[in-house]
């Protein structure tokens, strides 16, 4: 609680991390442009500065790379707040909307909408694939419950456990459903796109999709923020929050709905990208401490430049060719994932 | 502090698990709640602290509706010590015992000088000054039910509740938190098994299925004709060389 002073110096310091991180990944790619270029570019853009630049060049940095950098920066904010939230809720530090099926649920909800025309046009991709993130929660919460009934072990292992069972099943009852939604229902060519979409992919990412995702993380961080002392009050469980004057169901709603509407719409424009959830609240509670008040911006920050150089290596690891992203994050959050589960079996 | 409780029932999944329970704590004392497993105690003690909303009957905090209220509200009053609550998180003593002063914090009222006053006064009170910054997970059992009720004095209760605090205590443990306890200036509710330790509450409760069978001094309550009907177990008791009164248990029944 002290050293409020230090802490509002940190957070000076959050624009220009933020700034250089999505410099960056305009810059880094298939062809790499000098800094000078994307600086004049956004100049020319901003305040009508009139450099002169290359139109191809512009044309690059403009229109596709600095959506991209913001739309991955966005994601990754919200991704990583996603994990904060569920983590905090659920009291289990595997909790993540990938491992639990959230986004696989949101992927079926965005593939039902666009290939197999569910809601005749009146439904956005955003809004299916919102559903799906609501339906899987609720489908793995319930599954969660029953699983813990029958198993053995602590309270606390249990409790882990059963969720990352419910969410296997769940992820693999609703791939299964998308794999059958896009078999029955897209063209080969869609298909190939769709399979590409769902690994998370960030190439078709164009100016209209950055207001939508800032959008949300913002919401989401600012909601997180705010209730960073409800958040901090579930530590030693929903009860304990309950006798600390905390609105138990009313908190969980909210900020559930909230995680919901987040991986909604990130997966809707970017796929399901795995792990950024999980791996960056950990790295974070080992730098700023397990209060929500730093946890929150520290890792909205983090997961923000985590995902823009994955999204970076992504491009440019494979010379000629893009990877999905997913790919990248599953690299880098699969042994975190392991090594989290084998510091949780030592406890 | 006055809290009255009014006829009330509580049903889970059509399983009664109180009926008609009417009793009052009154201001300044130490009540013990006693009873066999099952017999209600945590569900009573759950619905003192708001968690948990009766079938039917009333609790009254001082006249009002305890589910009137709000839960902001009803915490600034009523601090609940669970049964070993447990954490993952790598969180230090002073941050556990901080979560005590969240009825009082606000998105908008910060951490004041105030707070930090509570903090101290309730660290001094279980003696666990010298180990502030020391990790929740490197405690003892002992420590950690001490940081427990540290959390629940900052958050300054009227009324405190403590669900069976000496569980997995050894001894030593026990007695020193018991005293603890005892010592507190404040009215409280404390779920015991062990009956000679009940003793030396104020008054006792006896739960008995899901009834209030007996409430009263101890040496009225812990008879040994009303612990072989409730506890099924053969008793005589006795008075000690320091004047108080000892159960000795012999066999079950």
């Amino acid at each position: 609680m002290n050293g409020a002073a230090a802490l509002r110096g940190t957070w000076a310091t959050v624009p220009l991390i933020l700034g250089a991180t999505i410099l960056a990944g305009t810059a880094i790619g298939e062809t790499r442009l000098p800094f000078l270029t994307v600086w004049n570019t956004l100049a020319n853009h901003l305040w009508d500065a009139g450099h002169s630049v290359d139109r191809i060049d512009a044309g690059i940095v403009w229109s596709y790379r600095l959506p991209r950098a913001i739309v991955a920066a966005a994601c990754g904010a919200g991704l990583a707040l996603t994990g904060v939230v569920l983590q905090a809720l659920l009291r289990n530090p595997l909790a993540d909307p990938y491992l639990m099926g959230l986004s696989a649920g949101a992927s079926t909800g965005a593939v039902l909408v666009t290939v197999a025309g569910f809601g005749a046009g009146a439904v956005s991709m955003s809004l299916g694939a919102l559903a799906g993130a609501i339906a899987a929660f609720l489908a793995v919460v319930a599954l969660a419950h029953a699983v813990q009934g029958g198993a053995g072990g602590g309270r606390g292992t249990q409790a882990a456990a059963a969720i990352i069972l419910a969410g296997i099943a769940g992820s693999q009852m609703f791939n299964a459903l998308t794999a059958f939604t896009i078999a029955r229902s897209a063209n080969a060519e869609q298909a190939r796109g769709l399979m590409f979409w769902l690994m998370g992919n960030l190439s078709g990412v164009r100016w209209d999709d950055v207001a939508p995702c800032v959008a949300v993380t913002l919401i989401g961080t600012a909601l997180c923020l705010w209730h960073r002392r409800g958040l901090d009050a579930f530590t030693f469980g929903a009860d304990s929050a309950a006798a600390l004057g905390v609105e138990v169901r009313k908190l969980r709603g909210l900020l559930i709905t909230v995680t919901a509407l987040m991986v909604g719409v990130l997966v809707s424009k970017v796929g399901a990208i795995g792990f950024v959830g999980l791996v960056v609240p950990h790295a974070m509670r080992f730098l700023v401490g397990t209060r929500h008040q730093r946890l929150v911006p520290a890792s909205a920050l983090a997961g923000a430049v985590f995902l823009v150089v994955a999204d970076v290596i992504a491009r440019i690891i494979v010379p000629g060719q893009v990877l999905p992203i997913g790919v990248i994050t599953a690299l880098v959050g699969a042994p975190a994932f392991a090594l989290i589960l084998i510091r949780g079996a030592r406890r | 502090m006055s809290l009255e409780l009014d006829k009330v029932t509580v049903t889970v999944h059509r399983a009664t698990l109180l009926r008609e329970v009417s009793l009052q704590v009154q201001p300044g004392e130490c009540l013990g709640l006693i009873g066999p497993n099952g017999s209600g105690k945590s569900t009573l003690m759950r619905c003192m602290a708001g968690l948990h909303k009766p079938r039917s009957g009333a609790i009254r905090l001082r006249d009002r509706s305890l589910f009137a209220m709000t839960a902001r509200a009803r915490a600034q009053q009523i601090a609940l010590v669970e049964q070993q609550a447990d954490t993952t998180e790598r969180l230090t003593v002073r941050e556990a015992v901080e979560l005590g002063r969240t009825p009082f914090l606000s998105p908008v009222r910060g951490w004041r000088a105030e707070d930090e006053t509570r903090i101290e006064a309730a660290l001094q009170a279980v003696e666990m000054t010298a180990l502030v910054d020391r990790l929740w997970h490197t405690l003892s059992g002992g420590e950690q039910q001490r940081v427990h009720i540290a959390r629940a004095l900052a958050q300054a209760p009227k009324l405190l509740l403590l669900d069976e605090p000496t569980n997995h205590l050894d001894i030593r443990h026990q007695l020193a938190l018991l005293k603890l306890i005892h010592d507190l200036p404040i009215t409280r509710v404390i779920a015991l098994h062990d009956l000679n330790q009940a003793m030396s509450c104020d008054r006792l409760a006896l739960l008995d299925g899901g009834r209030l069978k007996a409430i009263g001094r101890p040496c009225e309550v812990l008879t040994e004709a009303i612990v072989r009907d409730s506890f099924g177990v053969a008793a005589s008791r006795s008075i000690d060389p320091a004047g108080k009164h000892v159960l000795h248990f012999s066999h079950a029944v």
